[in-house]
């Protein structure tokens, strides 16, 4: 369908304007709002992220497509609303306490979202208690922690023992990721998946729900 | 030879007596921990904004001593007293800029004075200040020439994003350029006022502090980084080699998309080359060891904090193997010294620099 593709094309273009006018003439044309986010948004953001993870695009083309992408998405939230779209997932995402830095837990929440989930965001300097809170408070699937300093890891495997203790692990899948994180310290905390990056995460992150 | 005359022979691309060797940045926990070798009395440790000026000058004088004790060649300051301390979590330098503060790491900015064009119209930038060069003035008197005295100073994208947000300053580069560009001229306008300062203050080498990398690649696309970025920070360089000094570039993360402007750009040495970023120090050699002094590569993300003594002294064996051949290369680590790495591992490093850097014979 040449109007999905154009509106896939434009977003990995990061042209915020054109995707908001190809979404609503694709919902003028009356076609489904999942399909219009499906074939057109999420296929641009697949681009995007195949793009970014290969070094072809770097974190500006990422941000102005993520917010094409949000763009497109406002115009289809009241229609998915109405027609019951699911999300593909819910993801509880933050960085870990002590940490502060943002930006890498920002790219994997903009991946998550172009793959359908939906991500809640928990901020930066994130408590074990707060993901904790965070779980009793929503339906998630998994959550997902990002450290950049490797002084802050042991905060990761402290929250998956937290998630442990409130009688939680088995409800949720546990995700880490950033800068310091490798596969083998994931596995050696237990978590259940790994994001060498932000593109990966959000793939990773399909198949656990898989 | 005397330290400064080691570093600024290996900058110069020539070979000391032996491999210098350079801490970049170190942070309060390190300092105490390895100054515990050297003296008594150190507090437990703690950051440096919850000392008293007692221990605060212990701290300074304990790296002082270290660098004595330990004959590292070059010390590094940079600015003090451009902050204000709003409560125990936040400061806010003399840009406007709030940081949060971390037991864990440096502060991180969190609060960005300059979002959108509109706001340059009703903001004044700072000036630089000769008082906030004590701790090079300290320096200065106490090694007395014998070391060389870097200034860490931040570049045009650090600079900048922390004016603006990074996220938003990379948005800006597509919505509104020029006010990209008015940043980074601001910015650099302080930066050049600054050299002059650091050049009369008797500085030898500066760095450019402007980080633009993380492990996988460049944290923009290398033609906005020829755009927005390495044109300012080339006009550092191009001002403080005239004024004799040397110029230093450092840049966490993977740089090798980056590596070719660099060059262009004139920089004496390269710092920190991480080598969880692909900055093979083997590969980097090969590739520019002719053009550019390389500085650090001892990991300092697994080696210093979980490895042995044993097995620091084989990884700086085998850095001079790779690097030290006809000079150009300063032992150091591969980032800084944090709160995670050991003091042991680090006095290691020390040791083997001196044990295997000696010329002629390093790096053959």
């Amino acid at each position: 369908m040449p109007l999905l593709s154009d509106l896939a094309q434009a977003l990995e273009a990061g042209d915020r304007a054109r995707v908001e006018i190809l979404t609503a003439r694709a919902l003028q044309e009356n076609m489904s709002p999942d399909g219009i986010l499906k074939e057109g948004l999420f296929a641009g953001m697949d681009v995007v992220g195949a793009r970014f993870k290969n070094g072809d695009i770097y974190i500006p083309q990422v941000l102005i497509a993520a917010r094409a992408m949000h763009a497109g998405m406002e115009i289809l939230r009241p229609h998915l609303i109405r027609t019951g779209a699911k999300p593909a997932g819910t993801f509880i995402i933050g960085t870990v306490q002590g940490d502060h830095h943002d930006i890498g837990k920002n790219l994997v929440a903009m991946m998550l979202q172009g793959k359908g989930f939906e991500v809640i965001d928990l901020g930066v300097n994130v408590p074990s208690e707060r993901f904790v809170q965070a779980l009793r408070d929503h339906e998630a699937n998994i959550i997902g922690m990002s450290a950049l300093l490797s002084i802050t890891l042991p905060f990761m495997e402290e929250t998956i023992e937290a998630i442990g203790r409130a009688g939680l692990r088995d409800t949720v899948k546990i995700m880490v990721g950033g800068g310091s994180v490798t596969q083998a310290y994931a596995d050696q905390i237990g978590a259940d998946g790994y994001g060498p990056d932000a593109t990966a995460a959000a793939e990773n992150a399909l198949a656990l729900l898989a | 030879m005397t330290g400064k005359e080691r570093i600024l022979t290996a900058l110069s691309l020539q070979e000391p007596d032996r491999v210098p060797l350079y801490i970049h940045a170190i942070n309060e926990a390190p300092i105490i921990g390895i100054g515990r070798h050297l003296r008594e009395g150190l507090p437990d440790s703690k950051a440096l904004y919850e000392m008293d000026a007692s221990e605060t000058v212990a701290l300074l004088d304990t790296l002082f001593l270290i660098h004595e004790a330990f004959e590292i060649d070059g010390f590094t300051a940079f600015e003090i007293g451009h902050e204000t301390v709003l409560d125990e979590r936040h400061v806010r330098d003399d840009w406007g800029v709030l940081y949060e503060r971390s037991p864990y790491g440096l502060p991180v900015a969190s609060g960005h004075p300059l979002k959108a064009p509109d706001d340059l119209s009703r903001y004044h930038p700072p000036r630089p200040r000769r008082e906030h060069l004590l701790m090079h003035d300290l320096a200065r008197d106490r090694f007395k020439g014998h070391k060389a005295l870097f200034w860490m100073m931040r570049g045009a994208f650090v600079r900048s994003w922390r004016l603006a947000g990074m996220e938003n300053l990379m948005i800006q580069m597509f919505d509104c350029p020029s006010f990209v560009h008015a940043l980074a001229r601001m910015v650099t306008n302080f930066n050049l006022e600054m050299l002059d300062l650091l050049t009369d203050a008797g500085v030898d080498v500066l760095i450019v502090e402007d980080d633009i990398a993380d492990k996988q690649f460049p944290l923009i696309a290398p033609d906005q980084f020829r755009t927005f970025v390495e044109p300012y920070n080339r006009e550092l360089v191009d001002k403080a080699h005239a004024a004799g000094l040397k110029v230093v570039r450092h840049s966490d993360g993977n740089l090798w998309p980056l590596l070719d402007s660099l060059f262009d750009a004139g920089y004496d040495g390269l710092n920190p080359l991480e080598p969880q970023a692909g900055m093979d120090l083997k590969k980097v050699k090969a590739h520019c060891g002719d053009r550019i002094c390389l500085i650090g590569n001892i990991d300092c993300i697994e080696l210093l904090p979980s490895g042995t003594p044993v097995q620091v002294e084989a990884a700086v064996r085998q850095a001079i193997e790779d690097a030290a051949r006809g000079g150009g290369y300063i032992l150091s680590d591969s980032n800084s010294l944090h709160p995670g790495v050991k003091p042991e591992n680090c006095i290691a490093m020390f040791e083997a620099a001196k044990k295997y850097g000696r010329y002629p014979g390093a790096g053959r």
